[in-house]
């Protein structure tokens, strides 16, 4: 039996099924709530409110018993607990039943007694079971994410693979019968000097008697390498396109490029839609490995489905039909790699993380099912090793590293951090597990850089006051204001904690100090340590927005790994110190790079040579896309870059353990002692 | 016997040398100990362990966090290198024996040391197999030794995976053993699917969840 579903704001309603998750149906009308954790009833993203009562204006009544609750094996668990629970005699075993109980609903559940009260769900944890109208709360609502991956400035000589030729033949008759192939084979020797007899792709052959007829024998030749006839179009066409696409775990970026000239002619980027399987390259490798081929098989489909929607989108946009782009370079990480080819990552998952391969590749459009001119070429770009992709390659291409004289350290920095460091003579690369909380996964009020979300952070040491801002407000707030703050983006935790340790509300330890007597320090329901960055008649929540303990370890893991991979990498190489910092990465381009240096994301350096240089990863690939010659430099870096594998480096537990600390435990910072605090009666460490 | 105020004194900085990661104190009062004759199990026990405790406790309550932990167990291990070779074996009978290592497939090995600093500390027997170790050798390891508990750790969900069909294999030639499980990506939720017998969210409450299961063990052999 069918439903009505309304979706409040936005009005969209549909049919659904008994049955359907209430994220279904929003995601099936295209109501955007935020959903991070792959329906799996555990990020607490995707709140929504059942509303009650009969609605006449939209026909239906609409009520909580119209809902049922998804059964997933935590309440099963719970089920039996409590059973366990009743069953105990008084004592210790039947406080450790009653531990677990309370560890279990509050981590899955995400939903406090009073939000129950409200009629508030999980859109994943409930299924439709009657009429319903749905209120979606502006928290999980998800907006069109600022940080677009913008395409960056490239310099590169245009040598495309993919040329276009015009030429004019002789038609056929019956003193020259001549095939038209042939015929135009001929026909590109003598106007072009295109040699040796290009072979013709299935598809083009298809099209070539219409489309030399078509115009009078005059036609224009799409030649891959000059050496496929890849496309006959009649008349004379100089458009040449290509796409360029930057496959992330998190977001997909494509950048339609006019191969004669190399602009960007549109960018267009999406959530990467394998998201809803995993929200990190682990899970969705754990994925592969549960499900086999069959699971494999639909993460490809997933992700070439996402291609395609974005060759659409971005070549409508340019009043372009998918068909005209002639070429595709694609770069993504290792597991991106892998499953667009369909190649199976489960090896490259666990040690020794040995790729499929690390050579370019080069696969026809039609076959991988990229609905792009269907006998046009996709090219992937080269892997380096293991965890460090394509992506790096790209990045590689665009900042250069190697032909510089001077020692780069490059930080790509995602829900993998890859680091590069060297110069002409030798470069070393490694991967380290930042996680998802720099761009504010597992952060309370973390949310992706959306209109709403708090940029910036500062706080007056004196008095504690904050003042922040939020994107899509050229305003500071003044604390009356109401921001309309939704939560705190990657650039603005790290704002925070920077800010909060100089104003020491927390310790080099990452501690909370004790001794501060604030109303913004408090602890929260949960008896954490918090701060408080957003009252709450400041935001468009019906709560503060706060920084927990909880919060701030996060961070300090995250950073901790980022740094302590800096050093190891720096005694690998068996250098002192790098001549600059390139900071690549959509996300790394909004942080601010003394508050970074602040927390210790990276070693001291002169903040004047760092250098963000934004979605290099995706600037890579288009150079790819334009210059033919760059695919084989991209596979001779690609050998070349040395491979560390951290974990395996003896001390790099102790290293990690002192990297977490603020900005380090023992490590200088000269460049900005002058904003760091005082260090208290520092205690003295004997290692 | 009662303490003597020696004794006590020792133990007191024992502990706040663990407490406050004085690795060359913590040496300097274990070899005080063993020079003075006293007692290494009751030093280890109450001066090693006793701070562990405290670190623990400071853990849990956010005060230390990963670097502390790390250091106050290099501390630990500096007195425990001094005082172990004293203490007799009848000493630490009372506690238990646990197998543990890091699954195949991964070398991240941070929480499998915090564990074994503790549960040494703790006067358990920790048949360390390392990291990226295969099933089978886990198997083997606990039929050797007799293990009571074997612990396997997890920081990638790809290495996870290997412990349904790990914990099987284990069970399978003594059914008896119990088997905790740990790592970021580890839940209860986890612990259910593979029919484990406990995880802990870090290295304290791991120990008194293995206390527990021993208490268990032996209770059920007594009864037997």
């Amino acid at each position: 039996m069918e439903h009505t579903v309304i979706f409040q704001p936005s009005g969209r309603r549909g049919k659904f099924p008994a049955g359907a998750t209430v994220l279904d149906a929003a995601r099936k009308l295209g109501v955007g709530i935020e959903a991070i954790c792959g329906d799996n009833l555990v990020c607490g993203k995707c709140k929504i409110k059942i509303m009650d009562g009969n609605f006449p204006k939209e026909g239906i009544t609409s009520s909580i018993n119209h809902v049922a609750q998804v059964a997933d094996k935590d309440t099963k668990i719970l089920k039996d607990l409590t059973a366990r629970f009743e069953a105990a005699q008084e004592g210790e075993e039947r406080r450790k039943i009653q531990r677990k109980m309370d560890k279990l609903r509050a981590k899955h559940e995400n939903l406090s007694d009073k939000e129950r009260e409200e009629n508030i769900r999980l859109a994943c944890g409930v299924k439709v079971s009657g009429d319903l109208i749905v209120f979606v709360p502006e928290a999980s609502r998800t907006s069109e994410g600022i940080v677009s991956k913008k395409a960056g400035k490239i310099n590169v000589k245009i040598k495309p693979a993919v040329s276009k030729v015009y030429v004019e033949l002789p038609p056929p008759s019956l003193e020259d019968p001549t095939g038209d192939y042939e015929r135009l084979v001929a026909g590109l020797e003598r106007d072009h000097k295109v040699k040796g007899h290009p072979a013709i792709d299935y598809r083009a052959l298809q099209q070539l008697p219409d489309a030399l007829r078509a115009a009078d024998w005059k036609v224009t030749v799409t030649l891959w390498q000059r050496e496929q006839i890849i496309r006959v179009e009649p008349g004379k066409v100089e458009r040449n396109i290509g796409l360029a696409v930057d496959i992330g775990t998190t977001t997909v970026a494509g950048y339609l490029t006019d191969l004669a000239t190399g602009e960007v002619l549109a960018t267009e980027s999406m959530m990467n839609p394998q998201v809803r399987f995993g929200e990190d390259v682990m899970s969705r490798i754990t994925y592969c490995m549960l499900n086999g081929r069959k699971g494999l098989e639909e993460l490809q489909r997933t992700i070439i489905d996402g291609l395609n929607t974005i060759a659409e989108r971005a070549a409508e946009k340019v009043g372009l039909a998918p068909a005209d782009i002639s070429e595709a370079v694609l770069v993504g990480n290792t597991a991106m790699h892998h499953i667009l080819l369909g190649i199976n990552p489960e090896y490259v998952g666990a040690a020794p993380f040995a790729p499929g391969m690390h050579h370019s590749f080069d696969i026809n459009a039609e076959r991988l099912g990229l609905k792009i001119l269907p006998a046009g070429n996709v090219h992937v770009l080269p892997i380096e090793a293991g965890f460090v992709g394509a992506d790096n390659v790209g990045c590689l291409l665009a900042d250069e590293p190697h032909r510089r004289d001077e020692i780069t350290l490059l930080i790509d920095i995602g829900t993998n951090g890859e680091l590069v460091l060297g110069n002409k003579e030798k470069l070393i690369s490694c991967s380290t597990a930042t996680g998802p909380a720099l761009e504010g996964g597992e952060i309370q009020y973390g949310i992706r850089a959306t209109a709403g979300a708090i940029e910036n952070v500062k706080v007056e040491p004196e008095t504690l006051d904050v003042l922040f801002k939020v994107i899509g407000d050229e305003e500071w707030s003044n604390g009356q204001r109401n921001m309309g703050a939704k939560g705190i983006c990657g650039s603005a935790i790290i704002d925070a904690i920077a800010e909060m340790f100089k104003a020491r509300v927390i310790k080099k330890n990452g501690q909370f100090n004790k001794e501060l007597s604030h109303p913004r320090v408090r602890k929260n329901a949960k008896g954490m340590d918090e701060f408080v960055v957003a009252w709450k008649h400041e935001t468009a929540l019906e709560e503060d927005i706060t920084i927990t303990i909880k919060d701030v370890r996060a961070i300090q893991l995250a950073k901790g790994a980022l740094y302590s991979g800096c050093q190891i990498m720096l005694r690998k190489l068996g250098v002192e110190k790098f001549d600059r910092l390139a900071i690549a990465g959509a996300f790394g381009s909004h942080i601010n790079k003394y508050q970074a240096m602040v927390i210790g994301m990276y070693p001291d350096c002169d903040p004047e040579t760092i250098e963000f240089i934004g979605n290099a990863a995706g600037d890579g690939a288009r150079i790819a896309l334009v210059n033919v010659d760059k695919r084989r430099e991209a596979d001779e870096i690609a050998r070349r870059v040395e491979y560390v594998e951290l974990a395996l480096e003896e001390d790099f537990n102790d290293r990690f353990g002192e990297a977490m600390q603020l900005p380090h435990m023992f490590d200088r910072f000269p460049h900005i002692e002058s904003i760091l605090p005082v260090e208290e009666a520092a205690q003295e460490i004997e290692v | 016997m009662a303490n003597t105020e020696r004794e006590k004194q020792l133990i007191k900085g024992l502990q706040d040398a663990v407490i406050n990661y004085k690795v060359d104190e913590a040496r300097k009062l274990a070899q005080a100990a063993i020079n003075e004759g006293i007692d290494a199990y009751k030093m280890t026990m109450e001066g090693l362990a006793g701070g562990m405790e405290v670190v623990s406790e400071k853990f849990d309550s956010h005060e230390y966090f990963v670097p502390e932990t790390l250091l106050c167990a290099k501390a630990l291990y500096g007195a425990l290198d001094i005082l172990k070779p004293h203490i007799k074996a009848k000493d630490g009978g009372a506690r238990g024996q646990v197998v543990l290592g890091v699954m195949q497939g991964d070398v991240h090995d941070l929480g499998k040391n915090l564990i074994k600093a503790i549960f040494e500390a703790a006067g358990w027997t920790v048949h360390d197999l390392g990291r990226d170790v295969p099933l089978a050798k886990f198997v083997d390891e606990q039929m050797r030794t007799d293990s009571d508990i074997v612990m396997l750790s997890a920081m990638m969900t790809t290495s996870m995976v290997g412990m349904k069909k790990l914990i099987p294999m284990i069970k399978e030639k003594n059914p008896n053993v119990k088997i905790m499980i740990g790592g970021s990506p580890i839940s209860e939720k986890t612990v259910e699917e593979y029919s484990a017998d406990g995880t802990a969210d870090n290295a304290p409450n791991a120990l008194r969840e293995a206390m527990q299961m021993l208490e268990t063990l032996r209770k059920g052999l007594a009864t037997a």
